[in-house]
């Protein structure tokens, strides 16, 4: 029985996580799936979303802090709704003098804003606590929660074992639900955005570009406003990262690993379709979950370990662009009725 | 046996098909103008000609070889040479540079020929250190022809050379290409300056909304009243 | 006054790191020129020519090749054979991967193809990581001391002057190759125009195979030398200077190889200068906000002149 639960409490683990890079995945398939547009700065907006939501609702700096800035203590949501508004501020920055140019000069920009944004949590410890990072961001309605699991288990002390485990550890359960149930919602909030007149436009914007902006669109600004949307939904990842983990440092948002996760899950799952890209993270997580257990048998090095699983995920990734470049879902076929009309 | 033929040709790009049925005939030393109206299909027939779009139907036959859907860089070492109407030049290239680009595939000196280029053209030579993209269209244009040439092709096919050229350089760049096909160079030249370009021509073809009208000597389509009236602005 | 007395030491370093982000930047901006998209496997490169470098050069000392350093200078005849071999070995698995992987992705989008070279670089780096490990594998392990050039009071290595000649050795060659043979004529009407080449009988495929091995062999050099500089290499190396590189080359004119030696040389000063102001941590930034201001003011670039 111990090993059932410790293997629910993994899925339950896993989940969370999974559905964390989930809403990553859809941030960025607003971006690249469905406009076009080439970000690679997404541990960025990630890092971004979790520091600006510790911030908000996290405790202020204790006495070992070398912040003079921050902890407010407000609730979840508020953290939550800051991390998407400071994220989209900043994917605003980088949109103005990238997205008129070629998509290569938004992708060396985002990539650079990514290791900005990462020696600035380093560096600014009077924001940031530095190197040591944040501590003790509060997981929302965890002391009712946990309070009433106590009680519950206090007055059923003739559990078996194993129950008594699995009950113990039901916050993982709620916040599953929570990431779970953000998940659904921005989901649904996609899936009615791609199909209105915006979504058409974007895909316009993503198929020929020319020809929208021939057709009288503002191809500029709808583009920024697909990169402020995609890294608002990021910032919202973000958020959940810093509460779930309730501890964050600049060495969980190393640029490119993370951001590269993200893509190898989108183009997995199938760019340009909503379900794809929350199929994708949770197949490609699933996958470097498993290169976790594969590699243990091997006898690597843990760093040795560690490499292998990204050349795992690299050459999948190789293997996707070169075999199925459309992903395990395709893109919904709806052709662009501007480009009708223009025709 | 002809230079070059087409016969029964149907191409375009895409699904778009826009040319339907065309065929031509291009004897040794001879030169050829096609012209037409806008959008008849004129540019598309060089492409397909030269293996830069491939016949859906027809057959192109260059020198008793079929040439159908070759690619271009195979045709170009056959003997034939294409200038298309823009961006025919390496503007980033000098003058001297884009002629040697010409002669790419020979191996051996090909200092003679640029001599004979230079001699059509003088003036590049005065230019040849100067950067093409620094030059007017009408040099331009001479360095796009010299750079076809120096394979020492035995059919030049021009698309539209005068297109935005002053009245007057357009006659020195006419005036060039008899002087070019007095070396034996057959030439297949498309126009919308028809008039001067049937002037020059041994014969002509029309093209309109993808097929071939009419087909005469250059002077009797001049003559044409009905070609006058349609293409020939009166 | 105590910041300005160090700016001309500053000056010196600032050369010596923008001759090695200059040679990356060639590479960056040929491979732009010709095949149309951001190269981010370019930095895995040149830590790839850094550790086969590294390779052959345990090997030559294994096979008993002197290494009895040459002059002033901290290594000898079997570290500089390394070097020259491990370029063309870095341009070896260049070409491969481009068979292999690139080529065949050239006819879909240059997007693709940058997302495929970011599969690519960290492949190769974590490739380099399971061998050798994230620690830093030391070059020479000599201290070598500085000479002071009398009247300025600036201090230069005799390492340091081989990286500075090195990389104007290199500069020099790239630009007769351009200039002076046909193949790099080629290379620049290839660049111009692609399709006008092909019609004029230019075999663009081979042109791709060069830009590949001239690219990669300057990676190589970088990468070495930037070794050389550091004393150490780790697997991270090429990366830590890309986002530099990528600065460089948008800020000379990205696509124009004359532009990324300008920008190099404008970064690495620019950067080592900056460390008088402001923390050095921020060099990466420092490239990084020069290079928007130069997107915001003339996304070109100073050369450059395509979109």
């Amino acid at each position: 029985m111990d090993t059932i639960v410790g293997i629910i409490n993994y899925i339950v683990f896993f989940a969370i996580t999974a559905g964390t890079y989930g809403i990553l995945s859809l941030g960025l398939n607003i971006q690249w799936g469905y406009t076009g547009l080439f970000n690679i700065g997404i541990a960025g907006f990630y890092a971004v979303g979790a520091y600006t939501a510790a911030l908000v609702s996290g405790p202020p700096p204790g006495a070992w802090d070398g912040r003079i800035f921050g902890g407010f203590e407000l609730p979840f949501l508020v953290g939550l709704l800051a991390a998407a508004v400071v994220c989209g501020i900043v994917a605003l920055l980088v949109g103005i003098p990238t997205l008129r140019l070629r998509a290569d000069y938004l992708a060396i920009a985002t990539i650079g804003i990514a290791e900005t944004i990462r020696l600035v949590l380093k560096n600014e410890s009077w924001l940031t606590n530095g190197v040591w990072g944040l501590q003790q961001i509060p997981s929302p309605l965890y002391d009712p929660i946990r309070a009433g699991v106590t009680r519950f288990l206090g007055g059923h002390p003739d559990l078996p074992p194993w129950l008594h485990d699995l009950i113990f550890k039901s916050y993982n359960w709620f916040y599953l639900l929570l990431v779970l149930g953000i998940l659904f919602i921005l989901y649904l909030i996609m899936q009615r955005l791609v199909r209105s007149p915006w979504g058409r436009a974007v895909k316009a914007i993503r198929e020929d570009e020319d020809a929208a902006a021939m057709s009288g669109k503002n191809t500029f600004s709808f583009k920024i406003q697909a990169l402020v949307l995609g890294a608002m939904i990021m910032g919202i990842g973000g958020s959940l990262y810093a509460h779930y983990a309730r501890f964050i440092s600049p060495a969980s948002f190393k640029p490119l690993y993370g951001t590269f996760l993200v893509w190898v899950m989108l183009v997995l799952g199938g760019s340009g379709n909503n379900k794809g890209a929350i199929l994708g993270s949770f197949v490609v997580w699933g996958i470097w979950a498993g290169t976790d257990f594969l590699t243990g048998y091997f006898p690597f090095t843990a760093t040795q370990a560690a490499s292998l699983r990204i050349i795992i995920i690299a050459v999948l990734l190789e293997v996707i662009l070169l075999w199925r470049p459309q992903g395990l879902l395709q893109r919904e076929k709806r052709p662009p009725t501007i480009l009708k009309k223009k025709a | 046996m002809s230079l070059l033929t087409g016969e029964g040709i149907h191409s375009g790009y895409g699904d778009m098909e826009v040319l339907h049925d065309v065929s031509f005939r291009i004897e040794e030393k001879e030169i050829i103008s096609i012209i037409g109206p806008n959008g008849a299909g004129k540019s598309t027939l060089l492409k397909t000609i030269f293996g830069l779009l491939k016949p859906t139907k027809g057959s192109v036959t260059f020198k008793e070889n079929s040439i159908t859907g070759l690619a271009p860089d195979r045709i170009v070492r056959l003997g034939m040479a294409y200038v298309p109407q823009v961006e025919n030049v390496f503007p980033s290239l000098t003058a001297q540079e884009n002629l040697e680009m010409g002669a790419f595939i020979r191996k051996d000196d090909f200092s003679d020929r640029l001599e004979e280029v230079y001699e059509l053209f003088p003036l590049l030579k005065e230019r040849r250190r100067q950067r093409v993209g620094k030059m007017s269209g009408g040099e331009r244009q001479m360095v796009a022809m010299g750079r076809a040439l120096m394979l020492d092709p035995e059919l030049l096919m021009l698309d539209e050379p005068s297109a935005a050229l002053a009245p007057k350089l357009a006659e020195m760049i006419f005036e060039r290409i008899t002087a070019i096909n007095e070396t034996g160079v057959s030439i297949l030249i498309v126009e919308q300056n028809a008039k001067e370009s049937l002037k020059l021509a041994d014969r002509g073809y029309v093209l309109a909304s993808g097929q071939n009208r009419f087909e005469d000597t250059g002077e009797n389509l001049l003559a044409n009243e009905e070609i006058g009236q349609l293409y020939l602005g009166g | 006054m105590q910041i300005l007395s160090r700016i001309p030491q500053l000056l010196i370093y600032g050369v010596i790191s923008g001759s090695i982000l200059s040679l990356g930047g060639i590479g960056v901006s040929l491979t732009y020129s010709i095949l149309g998209f951001a190269n981010f496997a370019h930095g895995d490169f040149m830590a790839l020519g850094a550790y086969i470098a590294l390779g052959l050069f345990t090997l030559t000392a294994g096979l008993g090749i002197p290494s009895t350093p040459l002059g002033p200078l901290s290594f000898g005849f079997g570290f500089i054979l390394s070097f020259i071999l491990a370029m063309g070995l870095t341009a070896l698995t260049v070409v491969l991967i481009d068979r292999f992987l690139f080529k065949r992705l050239r006819h879909t989008s240059s997007i693709i193809l940058m997302m495929s070279s970011i599969g690519v670089a960290l492949g190769l780096r974590n490739v380099l990581q399971f061998f050798w490990g994230p620690q830093p594998h030391y070059y020479i392990e000599k201290i070598q001391l500085a000479i002071v050039i009398p009247g300025v009071g600036v201090r230069i290595k005799p390492d340091q002057v081989f990286i500075i000649i090195a990389a104007i050795v290199s500069v020099g060659l790239v630009h007769y190759f351009l200039q002076h043979t046909k193949m790099g004529k080629a290379m620049r009407a290839t660049a111009d125009n692609m399709a006008l080449a092909r019609v004029t009988g230019i075999n663009t495929e081979r042109v791709i195979l060069w830009t590949w091995v001239i690219g990669a062999a300057l990676a190589a050099t970088a990468g070495i030398l930037a070794g050389i500089e550091n004393k150490f290499i780790t697997p991270e190396l090429g990366w830590q200077m890309l986002l530099s590189i990528f600065a460089s080359v948008v800020l000379g004119g990205l696509g124009n190889p004359y532009g990324a030696i300008l920008g190099g040389m404008i970064i690495g000063l620019s950067e080592e200068v900056s460390t008088a102001f402001i923390s050095t941590g921020y060099k990466p930034a420092v490239a990084f906000i020069i290079m928007i201001i130069m997107l915001l003011i003339k996304p070109t670039g100073l050369l450059g002149k395509r979109r």
